[in-house]
Order: structure tokens, then C-alpha cells, then sequence
């Protein structure tokens, strides 16, 4: 028997590996109901915990719950929403490369003629669907107990949305280079750059409220330029939004990270890949 | 010749054993500095959050309406004591989960039920390094997080919090034994410790004071130890006021936890063990 060389390459060969692999990654999800369900949960609670601490700043403290102005609740909500979405396609890739080279199957991956973006891709796409929901309930939840959410310029929006996501898989591929290079290191790392991303890119509260000198470094952060551009979007730009430039250079700075980051951070994880498999060190770890 | 008799270990042997179990961690974790960093890190960027969201949303008036809300006006002091509580939870819980997961997967747990040196040994060994851990980074975390957000952090009776700290810090040993044992029988556990941590962190009152909670949750809040501990640190410290008014009666509730939760904990511990020995599942993972 023989295989035909179209089946194997081409656009319709990298769907189809695409499409198998994110189907490995959703069988293997839905085998652990427990950890699905639990996830699911956390979030909700952590999300409860936050607005509860939000509430003890406000006059009448939980009385007051579901009163909020809409513009505390959209920052809150949208900046949580993106928040979701960025800490998921920046560190899945990584961990799950990680995850392959501990249990031994990182150099079998590479030595199969499979597309190795598409196996990267996979990674997060089952987990992206998986956040979709997730941030829809949480964001009811967290909407029912602030207060009413703002809902203006979806298109535009989502397209924010969207290029902040392709950027943020941009370094997610970068960190998975990361990954191969300092292994275990990885994992600190990358605790390092989410709460590091917690502060400097402002997801729960406006940049007003970090000293100016903190300002100065998130407006050397593209994403930070995502998140107010996002939620100033959706927020149908209320007083004093968007905080770090003016909507139009914000749209401009986002698209330029959503268009240029992927490759670059592609670009760097072939590179130590290479590396990695000249030295005979893709499966050490 | 000499012989060894072997037979059941003395109390010398198991805490020689123990200590050197303590030993075993500290040797490891030494190895990475950048997550000790991280432990320092961590608390005050959680505490951070709530903080800069509360006073984005209450503007003018934050302090007067935390104060209103939870009795104090401190409300960085307030939201630090709280994270610093929630790291030392969280290391002592997740220490005695995750070495239990680890011996599970790398195949050693069946290994070390065969020793001499019963499990109880080892766990006590990893409570006494969990809270070694605990305390040298939830201290730092607090005097640098008061350094950072400009509050004075030896205000208030430091020897009463201390105390609180102390006592609370052994019925969290009953506390991490049941996690241990959920470990043990629900086996792919990690997103099941995540949340359960959280939980703790939610009832405990991580950033918020537990009346905020409805009747039955906050009824289920004063079960665990750890918010007896928090709110005594906080009353000490910040004048927020003892569950019953004063210090001896909050301290005598933790010291009935300390005699309690202990057994509890290791009963249900046990009886998990036993039925997992008896129905050859200490080996599977």
C-alpha cells in the first residue's frame, strides 16, 4: 500500500494533523471529569473571592452587590475575560512541551512528519474553546454580583480580542523556546511573567491606579495596549479611556503584535529547536 | 558477627527520620532560589490586586468604606495578613498533596509502605517543612509588602499574631492529612487541590472578613482552622475584633482544633491507606 505525497502535505494535510491532534488533546481532557469539573470551579471561586474583595471598598460593602456603575464592572469583567485568555495561550504551549519531554515522547513527536506548528496550535485550541466558556459564566456571575455589564463596539472588540490572543500565542511559542532551553526553570518563569502581567498590563483594575513610573513600563508592553483597548472598546470609551494612548495608536500597536508576534515567537521556537536537536537534548529534562 | 534486629522503629528513629525527611526538602528547594523568590513574591502581588482594584472603584473615599465593611481602614495591612495566611495554607496543603501525587507517578509509594518508617512519619516530616516553608516566606512577604505599600508592619501586638500564627499552624497538619487522603483515593488530583486550596483561601477570608459570607457558608468557614488563625493575626494586628470578643477565647477554639483536627485528620488519612493497601491501589496512579 502506498501514500499518496498530497495526502501528506499541503494546506488540507495540516488541518487534518491539526484536527487530529486538538481530538488527542479534548480525548484525553474529557478522561478526567474530575479535573474538567474542578477547573471549571476554581475559577469561580477565585472569581468570587475577587469581587467579594472588590465589594469591601464599596459603600454598603456586599448590600451593595449587583449596584456597581457599569464601568467598574466592565473593567473588572473584561479585564478578567482577557485574562483567561492570555495566561491560556501564553503558557499552554510551554507546559505541554514540557509535559511531552517528561514523559519521554518529545523526540518521537519530531521524528514523525507531522506539521510541528500544528502540534504546537493544538495545544491551546481545545483549552481556548474550553475558556470561552468558562469566561462566559464567569462573567454572568461576576456581572450579577457588580453590577450591570457595558456592551459597545463588538466588532471592533473582538478584533482586539482577537489580535491580542495571536500575539499572546506569538509568545507563548517563544516561551515554549524558552522552555527547551532552561526545562525545569520554565515553570518559575513562567509564574514570574504572570504576575508580572497581572500588574504591569492591569486586567482587574485601570492603569490610574499603579504609580507613574509603572505606567511608563506598561506603555513598553503591547498587551497592556490589548487590555485597555479592549475593554475602553467594549466599554464604548467612557471618561479618562483608553488610559495609555488614544484608541486609534492602541489599535495600531495591537495589530502590529497580533501580526508580527507569532512569527517572531515561531521563528525562535524552530531555532531552539534546532538547537536542541543538534545537541541530543530534546529529551532531557 | 553483628546482627540487626529489625522491628517496630523508636521515637528516636522516626524523628531522626522525620528530620531527615525535612532535611531531604530543604536540600531540594535550595536548588531553586527563584522559586523561594517567587513564595516571597506571590502573597504581595495577590494582595496587591484587590488593593488597586478597591481603590480605583472607591476612589476618595476606599479607606473609609473598607473600614465601614471590615473594621479597619488599613486595608493594605489588611489584604497582606490575608495573603500571607493563604501562602502559608497553601504551602502546607500542597506539600503533603503533592508528595503523595509524586510518589504515585514516578511508581516509589508502594516502595516506601514496605519500609519501616510508617507514612505518618514521613508526612509529620513534610508538615514540619511545610511550615518552615511557610513561615520564611509569608514573614518576608509580609514586612516587604508593608515596605512596598508604606504601612507600618509592627503595629499592633506582634506577639499575639505570632502566637495565632504558631497555634494555627498544627491543626493545619488535620487539615493537610485529609487533603493527603483525597489525594490518595481520587488520584489525578492536581485540578482538585487547586480548588480545594482556594476554597480554604475563600473561607479563610483571604481578602475579605468571613461575616461578609451568607449564614451557612460562614457557619462552614468557622470548621476550618486556618480562619480562626487569620482573623486572630488580623484582630491582634489590626484591631479588627475577635470572633468572641477576646483574644483567650479565639485562641482556646484554635488550641481545641489543635488537639482535634490532628486525629481527625490522620484517622481518615489512615483508613484511606488501609483500604488502598487492602484493594492493590497504592500502586496504580
Amino acid at each position: 500500500m502506498t501514500t499518496d505525497q498530497a495526502t501528506l502535505t499541503g494546506f488540507s494535510a495540516w488541518l487534518d494533523s491539526l484536527w487530529a491532534m486538538s481530538r488527542k488533546e479534548l480525548t484525553i481532557m474529557a478522561r478526567y471529569p474530575v479535573e474538567f469539573v474542578a477547573s471549571f470551579a476554581q475559577v469561580f471561586i477565585i472569581t468570587l473571592a475577587l469581587t467579594l474583595a472588590g465589594l469591601m471598598f464599596a459603600r454598603g460593602g456586599v448590600q451593595q452587590a449587583g449596584n456597581a456603575g457599569s464601568s467598574t464592572a466592565g473593567l473588572v469583567v473584561y479585564g478578567f475575560i482577557l485574562f483567561m485568555f492570555l495566561s491560556d495561550t501564553l503558557w499552554t504551549i510551554g507546559y505541554n512541551v514540557r509535559r511531552e519531554q517528561k514523559q519521554g515522547t518529545l523526540e518521537q513527536l519530531y521524528l514523525s512528519p507531522a506539521s510541528k506548528f500544528a502540534s504546537l496550535l493544538s495545544r491551546v485550541t481545545v483549552t481556548l474553546t474550553w475558556t470561552s466558556l468558562m469566561s462566559v459564566g464567569a462573567a454572568a456571575m461576576m456581572s450579577a454580583m457588580i453590577g450591570r455589564l457595558p456592551f459597545e463596539n463588538l466588532p471592533l472588540g473582538i478584533f482586539i480580542l482577537i489580535m491580542a490572543l495571536s500575539g499572546t500565542f506569538g509568545v507563548g511559542f517563544a516561551f515554549a523556546a524558552i522552555t527547551l532551553r532552561i526545562k525545569e526553570a520554565g515553570q518559575t518563569l513562567a509564574n514570574v511573567i504572570q504576575f508580572a502581567f497581572m500588574v504591569v498590563c492591569a486586567p482587574f483594575f485601570p492603569f490610574s491606579a499603579l504609580p507613574g513610573w509603572m505606567q511608563n513600563i506598561s506603555r513598553a508592553v503591547p498587551l497592556a495596549y490589548g487590555v485597555d483597548a479592549f475593554r475602553s472598546t467594549l466599554m464604548g470609551y467612557p471618561r479618562g479611556f483608553p488610559e495609555l494612548a488614544p484608541i486609534g495608536v492602541e489599535v495600531v500597536v495591537v495589530t502590529i503584535f497580533g501580526l508580527a508576534m507569532p512569527l517572531l515567537g515561531y521563528w525562535l521556537y524552530r531555532r531552539e529547536e534546532d538547537v536542541a536537536r543538534r545537541k541530543g537534548s530534546l529529551s532531557e529534562y | 558477627m553483628n546482627t540487626t534486629l529489625v522491628g517496630r522503629p523508636t521515637f528516636a528513629q522516626n524523628l531522626s527520620a522525620a528530620l531527615a525527611e525535612v532535611r531531604l526538602r530543604i536540600l531540594n528547594i535550595s536548588r531553586y532560589p527563584g522559586q523561594l523568590m517567587m513564595d516571597i513574591l506571590i502573597p504581595i502581588i495577590f494582595a496587591a490586586m484587590p488593593m488597586l482594584m478597591g481603590r480605583a472603584s472607591g476612589g476618595a473615599d476606599a479607606a473609609a468604606n473598607f473600614q465601614a465593611n471590615t473594621g479597619t481602614a488599613n486595608y493594605a495591612a489588611y489584604l497582606l495578613i490575608g495573603a500571607s495566611a493563604f501562602s502559608i495554607v497553601l504551602t502546607s496543603l500542597g506539600i503533603t498533596a503533592n508528595w503523595l501525587r509524586f510518589e504515585q507517578e514516578t511508581g516509589t509509594l508502594e516502595a516506601i509502605y514496605l519500609t519501616p518508617t510508617s507514612s505518618a512519619t514521613l508526612a509529620a516530616g513534610g508538615a514540619l517543612y511545610s511550615f518552615i516553608r511557610g513561615l520564611t516566606s509569608a514573614i518576608p512577604a509580609y514586612l516587604l509588602g508593608c515596605l512596598v505599600f508604606g504601612v507600618n508592619p509592627l503595629e499592633g501586638n506582634i506577639l499575639l499574631a505570632l502566637a495565632f500564627v504558631l497555634a494555627g499552624l498544627i491543626p493545619l497538619f488535620g487539615v493537610s492529612l485529609l487533603f493527603g487522603a483525597v489525594v490518595l483515593r481520587v488520584k489525578e488530583s492536581n485540578s482538585l487541590v487547586n480548588l480545594m486550596q482556594w476554597v480554604v483561601g475563600f473561607l479563610m477570608g483571604l481578602f475579605f472578613p468571613v461575616a461578609a459570607l451568607p449564614p451557612f457558608v460562614k457557619a462552614v468557614a468557622l470548621l476550618f482552622p486556618p480562619t480562626w488563625m487569620t482573623n486572630g493575626v488580623r484582630s491582634a494586628l489590626l484591631g479588627v475584633g475577635f470572633f468572641f470578643g477576646e483574644w483567650y477565647l479565639d485562641m482556646a477554639v484554635l488550641w481545641a482544633f489543635t488537639f482535634f483536627a490532628p486525629l481527625a485528620g490522620y484517622r481518615l488519612f489512615h483508613r484511606v491507606e488501609q483500604g488502598l493497601q487492602r484493594n492493590e491501589g497504592l500502586g496504580q496512579f
